[in-house]
């Protein structure tokens, strides 16, 4: 293990995005939490309304994606072009089971009126989980290029990193769900 | 090797899952009639968050053999966020 001591996962670059895109969430979480300060009743009024269950589910679903991409990025560092496509695959499903279920909140949401404009809680539920998705769909796409591209062993390092970069990108976007779902769903 | 990696990966997905299920226990509605303050289901719910955020960087994304500068930044990342969420949230 010592060999691959102080290596850099996937292409430097990434780094300056990941934890860029990091900080304004963490801002983000910041305002969210400023905001609640001054309506604490309003805001757990708001909480009320979201499904428990539906934020677990989509915790679990992110956490197994991010599992089945490290292990797709092990195997493609392995040259294992079986594997590999077939790891990407499983989480990219997962990603799609996570966006038919934020549908659905969204739907329910919807149907009993509540909208952006509800109350301050929803602006935030929605502009945060919303950007989130954001992240999801494009994390989606980098997942999908996964598929394909493993398809054929990544003998180029430059491929290989990209490969892990799109892998890291992928898991902020697991992380940054992890602190959102505590967030919104479960602070008291 | 390859096969150490992959149960490393597999323990530590268990372990955010099991984690994800506790938390989901403490926090949302009806927390503080289980854990007794609002207060406490909320540092433990956060503290959950980012002690599984820290798991997601240090070993999907293998910053644990990252170099120090790096490794750095994610614990600064990690510890100023929590901080300043705990401490927006008792209204320093």
């Amino acid at each position: 293990m010592a060999e691959r001591q102080n290596r850099i996962p996937g292409e430097p670059g990434i780094w300056l995005l990941i934890f860029g895109e990091m900080t304004v969430f963490a801002a983000l979480f910041a305002s969210f939490l400023h905001a609640r300060h001054g309506d604490v009743a309003g805001f757990l009024a708001g909480q009320a309304h979201l499904s428990k269950g539906i934020g677990i589910a989509n915790t679990l679903l992110l956490l197994t994606s991010s599992l089945f991409v490290a292990k797709g990025v092990d195997m493609a560092k392995q040259g294992d072009s079986t594997h590999a496509p077939r790891l990407f695959a499983a989480g990219l499903a997962c990603a799609a089971g996570f966006v038919l279920l934020k549908a659905l909140e969204y739907a329910e949401l919807f149907a009993q009126g509540i909208a952006v404009g509800s109350h301050p809680f929803f602006a935030y539920y929605f502009g945060l989980t919303a950007l989130h998705l954001g992240h999801v769909l494009i994390g989606s796409v980098l997942l999908s290029a996964l598929t394909l591209v493993t398809r054929k062993p990544l003998t180029k390092p430059l491929h290989l990193a990209l490969a892990e970069s799109a892998g890291c990108f992928w898991h902020m976007v697991d992380l940054l769900w992890i602190v959102i779902f505590a967030l919104i769903y479960l602070v008291e | 090797m390859a096969k150490f990696l992959q149960d490393r990966l597999l323990r530590v997905w268990a372990l955010l899952v099991a984690v994800t299920l506790l938390s989901s226990q403490i926090g949302g509605a009806g927390g503080v009639a289980r854990i007794g303050s609002a207060a406490l289901v909320s540092v433990l719910v956060l503290g959950i968050a980012f002690a599984k955020a820290a798991m997601v960087m240090f070993t999907f994304m293998d910053l644990a053999r990252a170099p120090l500068a790096l490794r750095v930044i994610a614990a600064v990342w990690l510890v100023g966020a929590l901080g300043a969420l705990l401490a927006i949230y008792f209204g320093f």
